[in-house]
């Protein structure tokens, strides 16, 4: 019941931040502020007694709440960013929408109708981000989204449906039977094709490179990160129990799996590795991860599915906050190319500590739920050589983030010395200056008026149109500072989710509504 | 199979070839419509009613959605395929599928809806594999999504009721995001061709006709 809440205020709200976005001001502080509603329904939510809907059911989970929560509390961090540096009016609603869609998909019961939630979430929040403006690489874009959300939604309703016609009426208990393992074979490789699609491996992986060029920067979580989350989500809570019984026959299919998830591993990294744009290199980190995924698939393992879903949360966390690190990069230096802002740490200093934190959380260490999930991973679908590389692999998105420090402790190209600083500023007229005008300009020259101007209620009416008055020209100042503060924030959340903050891994170890009734619908 | 279970089978696959083929955009979204509005009714048992009222006003809605942005697209430009063949393979698949009952798999659903699945399937890859036209495009793209439903109503019988309505918001979704985009290329483009892949640097283009600053 507490899913119900939290889809009303999301909806509501993007269809509200949807309308509005051609009013500037008016837009931004609706839409951020439905993102807020959201962000307090969503943590509302909680595992309670499924609702029960046309035959199936809809209900809240400890999970569902933490995936809710980081992806909106990442998502509104980034908006933020990106209004201090650029106006993206569609961002909001698609972050909203793309929440809401999320929320349906990982709240109702069984695999079809997640799989539908899923696609109508992508498709969803790719059209309120793309739509409009209309523009060519925009419609690129979305054209190739809309392709690719749909063929992802058929292919996976039909590897859904073949399972069951394949083991007979036993295996409409999850895990009930082994399934004939030409049919488990094939529907793996199906599963496996969806996965691979939605998160970008390569051969697949130039949908993730086009969306990080043509969407709006303040979409790029839902759209990059998120989305494919939850796509992943439902199919690994899937797999183990449908194809788990099966896995004995299926050497070949997963060996081809693995090796799809190391080739990725190993070329997403060097592709991120050699890349001159800073949004190029988030998305082929974004790439290189999807390798983890795919090898969270192969392993058909209940202990593998459940590190998957604490490692989905680091993922799409810390590509968040690396979304909003390149926002703030980009309009800080006025370009994103590397060979242009050598020598960055500089000038800016703080965004050093954010990627710095940011590739800590990436990355983590041995204890940490982002390094153990990660590990558990590999070792579940790998062993020996495989292992190795997985593992070499694996840390890719760390050596990249490690790249861009390094592009940046070196020396300061022109671009660089001639950007602004990210020491705050005070605007020329100071703020007590301001005071005096205002109480000037509302009258208070004369004695009494000044007396009753000392009270308190005075104090405080002065200061507020003191305070208004220079707000404007203070943010426009301190756009800069203000940015680098908000991609500390950023990173550290994706801090606290790789240390295991917000309960993740007893959320990602608790039973989920997904895995009622996996095979299916309803 | 019943006579009924035909007939809409019929009309599905005839929508289906009708909504890739047909150059009028007007017609396409009307064959779309019709096949969206019959395939609630490819179960056996035929769903309640309320799933099948859910459906049939779901297909309504998208195809409505789709014949607005069909009012926009240009009337030069056509499918790759001539209606003629579009009906021909779609002919060609409903023949597969029933074919297919001669396999004796245990499939809980019914035959017409494995035939009409395939035709649905058969027409949409054309536009979706060698996408030029964004409308033909999201036709081949609902029609896809259509053919799926079929065919998993007929590997796992009739879907229960939440299945048919998340199916439902789905193609309205589709829909939707169809009329968008069709509508955002004409603005753009002033036709629905799908704008080519710039060579070179695609970031700072994009961005600067993208973000107002």
């Amino acid at each position: 019941m507490s899913v119900l809440p939290f889809l009303a205020t999301a909806i509501v709200g993007a269809v509200i931040a949807t309308l509005l976005r051609g009013i500037r001001r008016l837009g931004t502080l609706v839409g951020l502020g439905a993102v807020v509603a959201a962000l307090g329904a969503a943590c509302l939510v909680r595992p309670d007694t499924p609702v029960s809907i046309g035959g199936g059911a809809l209900a809240g989970s400890d999970h569902l709440r933490v995936v809710l929560t980081l992806c909106l509390a990442g998502g509104l961090l980034v908006l933020v960013v990106a209004r201090l540096a650029t106006w993206q009016p569609s961002a909001p609603g698609a972050l909203l929408g793309g929440a809401a869609g999320i929320g349906l998909a990982l709240g109702l019961a069984g695999t079809p109708p997640g799989l539908l939630g899923a696609a109508a979430a992508t498709i969803a929040a790719s059209a309120l981000a793309l739509a409009s403006p209309a523009a060519p690489s925009r419609i690129r874009a979305l054209a190739r989204e809309l392709r690719g959300a749909t063929t992802s939604l058929v292919v996976g309703l039909i590897a859904a449906g073949i399972l069951p016609v394949a083991a007979g009426a036993a295996a409409r208990a999850p895990g009930a039977a082994p399934v004939e393992p030409a049919a488990a074979g094939l529907v793996l490789l199906g599963m496996a094709l969806v996965v691979a699609h939605r998160f970008g491996a390569i051969p697949l992986h130039a949908r993730v490179s086009r969306l990080a060029d043509a969407a709006p920067s303040g979409a790029l979580p839902i759209l990059a990160a998120w989305l494919p989350a939850a796509w992943g989500l439902i199919i690994l809570g899937w797999a183990p129990a449908a194809l788990g019984p099966s896995s004995a026959g299926l050497g070949l299919e997963r060996g081809l799996v693995v090796g799809l998830a190391l080739a990725t591993l190993l070329l997403g990294t060097v592709a991120a590795l050699i890349q001159d744009e800073v949004e190029h290199v988030l998305a082929y980190t974004i790439v290189a991860d999807a390798g983890v995924a795919l090898l969270a698939l192969a392993a058909l393992d209940p202990a593998a599915r459940d590190a998957a879903r604490a490692w989905v949360l680091v993922f799409a966390t810390t590509r968040t906050a690396l979304i909003g690190w390149t926002i703030a990069f980009r309009a800080a230096f006025g370009t994103g190319r590397l060979r242009d802002t050598a020598g960055w740490l500089r000038r800016a200093p703080a965004l050093g500590v954010a990627l710095a934190g940011i590739l800590v959380a990436a990355v983590g260490w041995p204890g940490l739920v982002a390094w153990d999930a990660r590990l558990a991973i590999l070792q579940s679908a790998t062993s020996g050589p495989a292992l190795l590389l997985a593992y070499a692999g694996s840390l890719g998105a760390g050596a990249a983030m490690c790249r861009l420090l390094v592009v940046g402790g070196g020396r300061p190209s022109a671009i660089v010395a001639g950007s602004l600083g990210e020491l705050p500023r005070l605007p020329a007229r100071p703020v007590a200056e301001a005071a005096a005008a205002a109480a000037a300009t509302d009258g208070a020259s004369s004695p009494g008026a000044r007396a009753s101007a000392f009270a308190l209620a005075g104090r405080l009416r002065v200061l507020g149109t003191a305070v208004g008055r220079d707000a404007r020209p203070m943010l426009e100042l301190n756009r800069v500072p203000l940015r680098a503060f908000a991609a500390i924030l950023l990173a550290g959340l994706a801090f606290l989710v790789a240390a295991g903050a917000f309960g993740i891994d007893a959320a990602a170890r608790a039973p989920g509504i997904g895995s009622l009734s996996p095979l299916v619908g309803g | 199979m019943t006579a009924l279970l035909l007939a809409a089978g019929a009309i599905v696959a005839v929508g289906a070839a009708v909504a890739t083929g047909a150059r009028d955009a007007r017609i396409a979204s009307l064959g779309l419509a019709s096949m969206l509005v019959a395939t609630p009714f490819m179960a056996d048992p035929l769903p309640g009613p309320l799933r099948v009222s859910f459906g049939v006003v779901a297909g309504i809605l998208a195809g409505f959605l789709v014949f607005v942005a069909a009012r926009r697209v240009p009337g030069r430009v056509g499918p790759p395929l001539g209606l003629r063949a579009t009906l021909g393979t779609a002919a060609a698949g409903f023949a597969v599928g029933i074919g297919a009952t001669a396999i004796a798999l245990p499939r809980p659903g019914p035959e017409a809806a494995l035939a009409a699945g395939l035709a649905a399937l058969a027409v949409a890859v054309g536009p979706i594999a060698i996408p030029r036209d964004v409308f033909r495009l999201g036709s081949g793209l609902i029609v896809l999504v259509g053919g799926a439903i079929l065919l998993l109503t007929a590997l796992t019988g009739t879907p229960e009721a939440l299945t048919g309505i998340a199916e439902g918001i789905v193609l309205v979704a589709l829909a939707a995001a169809v009329a968008a985009v069709t509508g955002g290329t004409v603005t753009a483009t002033g036709g629905t061709a799908i704008p080519d892949d710039m060579p070179g640097r695609r970031a700072a283009a994009s961005r600067a006709g993208g973000d107002v600053r």
